[in-house]
């Protein structure tokens, strides 16, 4: 079917919903793909791909690229959406109710594998801040759900501190357990996945209060 | 002409032509401060007061310029952020540690953004970058060996690496222009988690 359907007279109306949705369908599995392409080519080569290499990737025409998105920069920021939503389905909170000795080696795990995967767009990210401000925008709201992950995983301990005092917790957790600073971890110190996580929960566990009586 | 008066005028010409390659790096640093953007040579030249023609005849190009305004900013890194208070207590060193490196963030952070944006492929800035943060551990070393002396090497290295991950460039950014705090207020959140990450000071 193609765009020549505008000027056929309506023999069938009640097939057009059907054809307008696969038509939609197809379009959004084109543009999946394209982003999907486009982190894949960051991962691999931790730089900002080109439109050649990304259509390569995709299987598609440098054309069909630019007739979903009008340039790469909001390419980029789709494919920093999909990151977000893909990141906040696999960072789900788990273990909430767990002791203490639980609940810092899982949101560590989960903190370091959600690094792992996504430190590379996170990098290609950031080198367009100064341009962007829905960029920076998005670079905020990851820093806001990294936080209120924190938040709520350790809710027995930090219920336990003044708004202030929680406040510097969450900002010194935040800060440790960065993307760039897992990224020092792994390829500046050269620590294992395992050597990693060890270290901050070492530095997560020193850092919260004591968990209260009814918690622990 | 005799000879010593040839070796001056060489001397002069030298020192001017080192000037004029000062004053450039200076007026990149300078832009670099006032705008996260990359500075052009037009805006550069303009800043500097000389031609575009300038810049080229000492730098090659824009990136050598940069490599440059990242020694020159080193060079005066160092020189500014002798350490202080080596032997005093463990207040007075926390203090003192974390108000450097304060001063330091706060003046080189533009720079290090551009450094960190604009490293590339590029192994003379990636060597520049490694260096900077092996500069801080070895401080953070010397400023707490007292306790960390007292950590078997896995604890030291995992100690170190935390302490440098805090007190990133990037760490005093987000403090500063995220979360609002002023210089003050981020010293004392700084003071506050090292003195927690650290071991007790051995007495001795």
């Amino acid at each position: 079917m193609t765009d020549s359907s505008i000027g056929e007279p309506s023999a069938a109306p009640d097939n057009k919903p059907g054809k307008v949705d696969g038509r939609r369908l197809r379009s959004e599995r084109t543009r999946r793909l394209i982003v999907e392409a486009y982190m894949e080519l960051v991962r691999e080569h931790r730089q900002v791909p080109t439109a050649v290499q990304i259509a390569q990737r995709a299987g598609y025409s440098v054309r069909s690229i630019f007739e979903r998105f009008p340039d790469l920069h909001a390419l980029r920021v789709a494919a920093t959406d999909h990151a977000i939503a893909e990141g906040r389905t696999q960072g789900a909170l788990s273990n909430l109710d767990a002791d203490r000795a639980t609940r810092v080696r899982s949101h560590v795990e989960t903190r370091g594998r959600g690094c792992e995967r996504w430190l590379p767009l996170w990098r290609v990210v950031s080198t367009g801040l100064s341009e962007s401000s829905e960029l920076r925008e998005r670079i905020r709201l990851v820093r806001q759900l990294v936080s209120m992950r924190v938040e709520f995983m350790f809710r027995p301990e930090l219920s336990t501190l003044s708004d202030s005092d929680k406040r510097k917790t969450l900002l010194a957790l935040e800060a440790i357990t960065d993307y760039e600073s897992w990224g020092r971890m792994r390829e500046l110190h050269g620590l294992s996945f395992e050597e990693a996580c060890a270290t901050w929960i070492r530095v997560v566990d020193s850092l919260l209060p004591p968990t209260p009586a009814a918690s622990s | 002409m005799g000879i010593a008066a040839k070796s001056a005028r060489i001397d002069g010409r030298r020192q001017r032509s080192e000037r004029t390659r000062q004053t450039i790096v200076e007026a990149y640093l300078a832009l670099l401060r006032e705008s996260p953007h990359i500075p052009t040579a037009a805006q550069i030249a303009e800043r500097a007061g000389y031609s575009i023609r300038s810049i080229f005849e000492r730098f090659p190009d824009l990136h050598a310029l940069r490599v440059a305004a990242t020694d020159h900013a080193f060079a005066i890194g160092n020189t500014l952020a002798v350490p202080r208070d080596v032997d005093a207590d463990r207040s007075t060193r926390l203090r003192s540690q974390v108000e450097t490196r304060a001063h330091t963030c706060e003046r080189w952070l533009p720079l290090w953004r551009a450094l960190n944006a604009n490293q590339g492929d590029s192994i003379e800035l990636k060597m520049r970058i490694r260096l900077g943060r092996e500069m801080i551990m070895k401080r953070l070393e010397l400023m707490y060996q007292p306790e960390l002396s007292s950590l078997s090497d896995v604890d030291r290295k995992r100690t170190l690496i935390t302490l440098e991950a805090l007190t990133d460039f990037e760490s005093w950014g987000r403090m500063r222009e995220l979360y609002g705090l002023s210089f003050e207020q981020a010293c004392a959140l700084w003071i506050r988690v090292i003195d927690r990450l650290l071991p007790p000071t051995p007495r001795h």
